[in-house]
């Protein structure tokens, strides 16, 4: 065998063997710097202040309770979602702390840490499985919108054109808050939705799409944005067209900027999630796993909270004033 | 020249064919439509209705009770009677009861379920669309977590709802109800934690699951 060719074969053969790593019986080995063990805290997306912070959390109530933490970004791609995971399980994590970017596409990434030995928690976005994950703690996003469209109807006195602006389509969010909302603001025929399109959660997007739709239907009176972010587009799209103080947006996260936003008079209302408590609470069932509790169920619904200009006081950015 | 007229003939009918055996669809779309083929969320309420509550409905919680505990102990009422999917600051009852109907407007009743049965001091909606999922909660009965996503639980909330209007609200409503008459009712409520503090427990609003004119 020439050389070169050995070398080469001796390469892959080290390459395999330290890929093949043996599987534990549990939640892994996982020991970090100085013999501590290690959680992932992958997030869908960090381009997004509400992500960062419920990245942030799950890593800084990680460490509280004794690990090292990570986190890596998969900017809304299964793919990178995917080399993630891999890293992570050749990377010996204890456990995973995973916001998902797609309620289906993500199954596989989480059946591969859990055929590696490694535990899963989903926070806040579902994936589509009830075997997969470890346990999956997500924003009520349904109910939330069903009282987020009885205000919306209010607001409007019944009547009214409006936009929708959706979020990913691939994600579950998307469509349990749409579906929430048109539970309620369907029943008024009054109130017609000129145009519906998706701005993918997206700030930037969403004032594009929204100054496109504008173009077509000058005349609207609301927009129900299915996130923070797109609300703060709109309403920059609708300040430059000077329509600020005559179109009522609505958003759903409790994000800063809206938070104050609502303060200020300029965003009619949105949805309280938790991310802070969601992501505290996936840590912690994480290291309960980790020292052996079991049984968890599948999936548990976090209430979401309509924030309005009325009861703005008793609330802050990402979460209650009474829990900060 | 004759070369490169067959390539070009050959890869024309290649694309052609490829065209015909190829079609794109938005994924989104393939997804929710597989979704509902398999699950049926109409049907599951029918049964949930028909043979699940009315069970369920021999726990539910005299209004009046639940009304003094709420005011006395509100972690009491939640610990006995209240119920919720998750984490929540709300919670779901299942409630029963009788009272003198004060007035009926467009979408509810106004029932007084104390005496001197003048004050209302509960709703009982009657539109012809319930928002929520009132019903489903307080019955303790639909696990989300024996879902494959969260979609199909609500679906459930929302067929819950249409059976609700279809099968006790435009029954009732055809009977006429009148102020100064008695109602009977099983029916759920939602309540905060701390509504009491709140100051918002002034009336409680109540999703029908039965309605009864004496």
């Amino acid at each position: 065998m020439p050389r070169r060719s050995f070398i080469l074969t001796v390469i892959f053969l080290l390459m395999l063997a330290l890929g093949c790593k043996q599987k534990d019986d549990g939640a892994g080995t996982g020991a970090g710097s100085q013999g501590k063990r290690k959680m992932a805290v992958v997030i869908s997306t960090l381009n997004n202040p509400w992500f960062v912070v419920l990245g942030d959390t799950a890593k800084a109530r990680a460490e509280e309770l004794g690990y090292d933490a990570t986190i890596f970004d998969s900017q809304n791609d299964t793919a990178k979602e995917s080399d993630h995971f891999d890293n992570v399980i050749a990377g010996g994590y204890a456990a995973i702390l995973f916001n998902p970017t797609d309620a289906d596409g993500s199954i596989a990434n989480v059946k591969k840490a859990k055929e590696a030995g490694i535990p899963t928690f989903c926070i806040d976005r579902e994936i589509n499985s009830s075997d997969a994950a470890v346990t999956q703690i997500l924003s009520d996003n349904y109910s939330g919108c069903v009282e987020l469209g009885q205000y919306f109807v209010k607001k409007m006195n019944q009547k009214g054109n409006y936009v929708e602006l959706l979020g990913i389509l691939g994600d579950n969010n998307t469509w349990n808050r749409s579906k929430g909302f048109h539970s309620v603001v369907d029943n008024y025929p009054e109130l017609k939705r000129v145009a519906q399109q998706s701005a993918e959660f997206d700030r930037t997007k969403a004032m594009e799409v929204l100054e496109s739709i504008m173009q077509a239907n000058p005349e609207i009176d609301a927009v129900f944005c299915g996130n923070d972010a797109m609300a703060m587009g709109a309403y920059q799209a609708l300040a430059a067209a000077g329509k600020a103080d005559k179109v009522k947006v609505f958003g759903f996260d409790g994000a800063k900027d809206v938070i104050d936003s609502i303060r200020d008079g300029k965003i009619v209302a949105t949805g309280m999630q938790f991310p802070k408590r969601m992501a505290r609470m996936a840590a912690e069932q994480a290291d309960e796993y980790i020292k052996g509790k079991r049984d968890f169920p599948q999936k548990v619904p976090v209430a979401v909270e309509l924030v309005t200009q009325e009861n703005i006081a008793k609330y802050t950015a990402y979460g209650r004033e009474s829990e900060q | 020249m004759k070369k490169a007229c067959k390539y070009t003939l050959a890869a024309a009918v290649l694309v052609f064919l490829l065209s015909q055996s190829v079609y794109l669809k938005d994924l989104a779309e393939v997804r929710e439509q597989r979704r509902r083929e398999a699950f049926n969320a109409a049907q599951y309420a029918g049964d949930f209705w028909l043979n699940q509550l009315p069970g369920a409905l021999d726990n539910a919680v005299d209004i009046t009770e639940l009304i003094g505990l709420f005011e006395a102990d509100m972690a009491q009422a939640i610990e006995r009677y209240g119920k919720a999917p998750g984490v929540s600051r709300v919670y779901a009852y299942l409630l029963k009861g009788e009272g003198t109907i004060v007035s009926v407007e467009d979408d509810a009743l106004k029932v007084s379920v104390g005496t001197p049965h003048t004050n209302p001091d509960v709703v009982i909606e009657t539109g012809f669309y319930i928002p929520g999922n009132a019903v489903r909660d307080a019955s303790g009965l639909v696990d989300v977590s024996s879902f494959s996503d969260t979609m199909k639980f609500n679906e459930i909330g929302g067929e819950i709802n249409k059976i609700i209007v279809e099968e006790v609200i435009r029954p009732f409503l055809a009977e006429k109800p009148a102020a100064g008459r008695t109602v009977r009712f099983f029916g759920a409520t939602q309540v905060a934690q701390d509504a009491v503090e709140e100051d918002s427990l002034q009336v409680i609003r109540i999703v029908p699951v039965r309605l009864e004119l004496e």
